[in-house]
């Protein structure tokens, strides 16, 4: 096995590495990149005419998930056990009240829509929800399914040198049950990967590390290092498959990446006011929905900003209180998490209306399940996909308006139940994407629709 | 990757009568953000310092009454068995401010 930085290549046994390994090892080596992002670039070209007349999207993964009756969903009349230790606010919009700990996003309720049915029927794991949020799907391994910001790049391709599609700041890692976040572009193939950060914008010395010039190159050592790349590319041409040249325009993309100066304008949270840097947190999270908003000012179409990548030993969403490596609890709440999503996602939207970009981006939080509507033994509240929150703000959306109801413990929707390929369905028209017209290439290139659901109509009226 | 809370945020506390207003929190790290009310001493109360930049507390009892600022700071989320943490814990991020009744 031959690593590039965190690549491992296999070599053929016994006979050192296959010309194909060669090869990536050589173009990545020559353009800088670190292999994974170098391949996750962006490259194809837009397909349609109509690209630009969409929308974007920034989704917000809360990783763990929150409970409904802690948060969006309460059951302040329930029995003690169900209804949890939160109270209760009112929200700018009359009869619809929400957790205390969210007191900025309660003063805009006018542009938000609830979604307060949601559901789903498959495993209780993390990667269920993650692969039904991220792509409208669930799947196995054999049958991977894009996440829908790569399905974005593969109809509607790139504006100038950024990526269609951005990860912040970095992929879901180990959340128990195996390496399906659906946060990959599946069939579509390599060009349209997430380019993910992989880097903290909140440390001090923030730099990404797809766009540093490597040590001790210079702009024109690397000009002629392009050059000969582009030799050893033409050779590979003429005696190798499309695949390979698929390959190709990613390299050529990150090329572009690595020296672009649009791109290194775009990640720069160094031009950005240090009040408004303060305004979205000083912390990971925070400075990844301000970097959210660069990028999809600059031009990036779909942006993911991923809320902890992990559920284990550390503060997070996933609130079993098991005493050992799940131990977040209602303390975390009130102290780190909901304060700290309050205080980025209001920001998110302020900065984005206030720039007038909101009414053609998305805002979609998202989540893998609800909890438990009965605390467990320990105070937390444990795995459940039968009933849970999640919302809808910006683009075509209708704010100001709850979307199903569940019981009164919150254990099921009690009417307009809602399912994730419904909720990725009306992301999808709230960028402006028709469903009924557009297709994308399903696996053998056969047009299939983005996704197999309609979207949920009383959002949009 | 765990999150990382560098420097120390800080805000300016100032006191018209009962009613303390706070300037906005530099390096702000947009965690639990409380007002901390004392009174001779004892800590009496604590409120929500994030919505308003404004409070008045509507205790009118005579005493020295003290107000500051103080913000959660995560380190880690260990926790004893009581389930409060021990290592992360608030801090105070102002000056403190006093009035009598």
């Amino acid at each position: 096995m031959l690593n590039i930085g965190n690549e491992k290549l296999p070599l053929c046994s016994g006979h050192g590495p296959s010309r194909r390994s060669f090869l990536q090892v050589g173009s990545a080596g020559l353009v800088g990149l670190s292999l994974p992002n170098l391949q996750r670039a962006e490259a194809a070209a837009a397909k349609l005419g109509k690209k630009d007349t969409i929308g974007n999207c920034i989704t917000i993964f809360l990783v763990g998930s929150p409970g409904q009756n802690d948060t969006w969903d309460m059951k302040p009349d329930a029995p003690a056990e169900i209804r949890g230790k939160f109270k209760p606010t009112a929200t700018n919009v009359s009869g619809i009240q929400i957790c205390e700990h969210f007191p900025l996003m309660a003063r805009m309720m006018d542009k938000i829509a609830l979604v307060r049915s949601l559901h789903h029927k498959t495993g209780a794991t993390h990667e269920n929800g993650q692969r039904w949020m991220m792509t409208g799907h669930d799947f196995n391994a054999d049958s991977v399914k894009p996440h829908v910001g790569s399905i974005v790049s593969r109809v509607f391709g790139s504006r100038g040198d950024l990526p269609a599609n951005v990860i912040l700041p970095g992929p879901i890692g180990n959340t128990g049950a195996g390496p399906l976040h659906g946060q990959t572009a599946g069939h579509l193939g390599s060009a349209h990967e997430p380019f993910f950060l992989n880097s903290d914008p909140a440390l001090p010395n923030f730099k990404v590390v797809d766009l540093e010039v490597p040590k001790g190159e210079s702009a024109s050592r690397l000009d002629a290092r392009k050059r000969l790349l582009e030799q050893v590319d033409e050779l590979q041409r003429r005696t190798e498959s499309l695949s390979t040249q698929m390959h190709d325009a990613s390299y050529e993309r990150a090329f572009r990446l690595l020296t672009s100066s649009e791109a290194k304008r775009a990640f720069d949270l160094d031009s950005e006011k240090v009040e408004q840097r303060d305004r979205y947190g000083r912390n990971t999270f925070g400075q990844s929905c301000l970097m959210a908003r660069r990028l999809i000012e600059a031009g990036v179409r779909y942006v993911t900003v991923n809320h902890f990548d992990t559920v284990f030993g550390q503060s997070c969403w996933d609130m079993h209180a098991d005493g050992g490596s799940l131990n977040n609890s209602y303390l975390d709440y009130e102290r780190h998490l909901c304060p700290q999503f309050d205080w980025a996602y209001t920001a998110l939207l302020e900065d984005l209306d206030q720039r007038g970009l909101l009414d053609n981006t998305v805002v979609a939080v998202v989540s893998e399940f609800g909890r438990t509507p009965r605390i467990n033994a320990k105070g937390g509240r444990d795995h459940y996909p039968s009933a849970w929150t999640n919302f809808l703000a910006g683009g075509r959306i209708k704010g100001g308006q709850v979307i199903g109801s569940t019981d009164k413990i919150g254990s099921r929707p009690n009417d307009s139940p809602v399912e994730p390929p419904q909720m990725i369905a009306s992301i999808y028209k709230a960028m402006g994407i028709d469903l009924d017209t557009t297709m994308m290439p399903g696996p053998g290139d056969r047009p299939v629709r983005l996704v197999d659901a309609e979207p949920i109509g009383k959002l949009f009226t | 990757m765990e999150q990382k809370y560098e420097g120390l945020p800080r805000a300016e506390l100032k006191l018209d009568g009962r009613r303390v207003t706070r300037s906005a929190v530099a390096n702000d790290w947009g965690l639990q953000l409380l007002w901390v009310i004392s009174r001779d001493g004892k800590q009496i109360a604590t409120a929500n310092a994030r919505p308003d930049a404004g409070y008045e507390h509507p205790d009118k009892m005579p005493g020295s009454y003290e107000i500051v600022l103080r913000m959660w700071k995560y380190v880690d989320y260990k926790k004893a068995a009581d389930g409060e943490f021990t290592n992360s814990k608030f801090i105070d991020v102002s000056n403190k401010v006093t009035y009598r009744i």
